[in-house]
């Protein structure tokens, strides 16, 4: 369930997240997230400064993407529970695609009274083609 | 021709800038990201937390900029926007943070280096960037890696 909360020592390797689906994407958003963001490159709100430059039309934020897989992983860890999150960017997420964010966990590891779980996540489109591809280590409370 | 990148820059450190985390833009990032979590969003919910705040999302600190001219710094690199992608980022959070917190933002440009793959040879600047805060404590270090079109 959503925002419920979780115990390290009910996770086990190869668990995995509850997918996340957001979009499909559109420009509104882009704007919104540029607005949000501070990131006001013309690439992701001017179609035609977009064709210019090469690249077919607008193109969504890389961050906005790493966002839906921030928001997978805190859906299931806790808002407060990542340690370190970190993507590649694989391909672009157009307009209109639709963006599923999965994980999956790849390790645990105790120390000092702290509890980490390591996971792979990733997100992909409508087309099943990885569109970021990362891990992620997040703390998670013992029971008792 | 392909375009050529300033290696000088590597080293480079940006003058630091100070950030004030504000309730609303924690508020209006998540509304941005659809994320509809209570943590980012309501106050009581915050307050009633460990934390006794609202937190902020886990990539929040993309927001942290110096208000200055980026441009400048793509011009001393040799390139212009047009050209940019985002390749590479990774957020690793020593703690949350909350709403009213201020920050010292410092970065530093770690490598710029050169790979052809298969759309063509493409440069890649790496940046790291320190948040600490009125302690001195480094609250994270924030990577990111730039892709230029050459």
């Amino acid at each position: 369930m959503k925002y419920s909360k979780i115990y390290f020592d009910d996770v086990k390797v190869g668990d995995e997240l509850p997918p996340l689906v957001k979009g499909p994407i559109q420009q509104i958003q882009l704007t919104r997230y540029a607005g949000a963001s501070g990131d006001f490159n013309p690439i992701h709100q001017d179609d035609e400064f977009a064709r210019a430059a090469g690249m077919g039309g607008v193109f969504a934020h890389g961050m906005l993407s790493m966002g839906f897989v921030g928001q997978a992983v805190t859906d299931w860890a806790g808002a407060t529970a990542v340690r370190k999150l970190g993507v590649r960017f694989a391909a672009i997420v157009r307009l209109k695609d639709i963006v599923t964010c999965r994980g999956r966990v790849l390790g645990k590891s105790s120390k000092d009274d702290v509890n980490l779980v390591e996971l792979e996540v990733w997100a992909e489109n409508q087309r099943g083609e990885k569109v970021v591809t990362g891990k992620a280590i997040v703390a998670l409370p013992t029971r008792g | 021709m392909p375009i050529q990148l300033n290696k000088g820059v590597i080293g480079k450190e940006s003058p630091p800038f100070v950030v004030t985390v504000e309730r609303g833009k924690i508020k209006e990032f998540a509304r941005a990201l659809g994320d509809a979590n209570p943590a980012y969003l309501d106050d009581r919910v915050g307050q009633a937390s460990e934390w006794g705040d609202l937190v902020a999302p886990p990539t929040f600190m993309t927001t942290f900029r110096d208000g200055g001219d980026s441009g400048e710094f793509l011009r001393e690199l040799g390139t212009d926007i047009s050209r940019l992608l985002h390749g590479e980022q990774e957020f690793e959070l020593f703690r949350p943070i909350r709403p009213g917190e201020t920050f010292v933002c410092r970065s530093k440009v770690l490598d710029v280096y050169e790979k052809t793959g298969r759309s063509g040879p493409m440069g890649f600047v790496v940046r790291e960037t320190s948040v600490t805060d009125n302690t001195n404590e480094v609250v994270a270090l924030v990577r990111h890696i730039t892709v230029v079109r050459l």
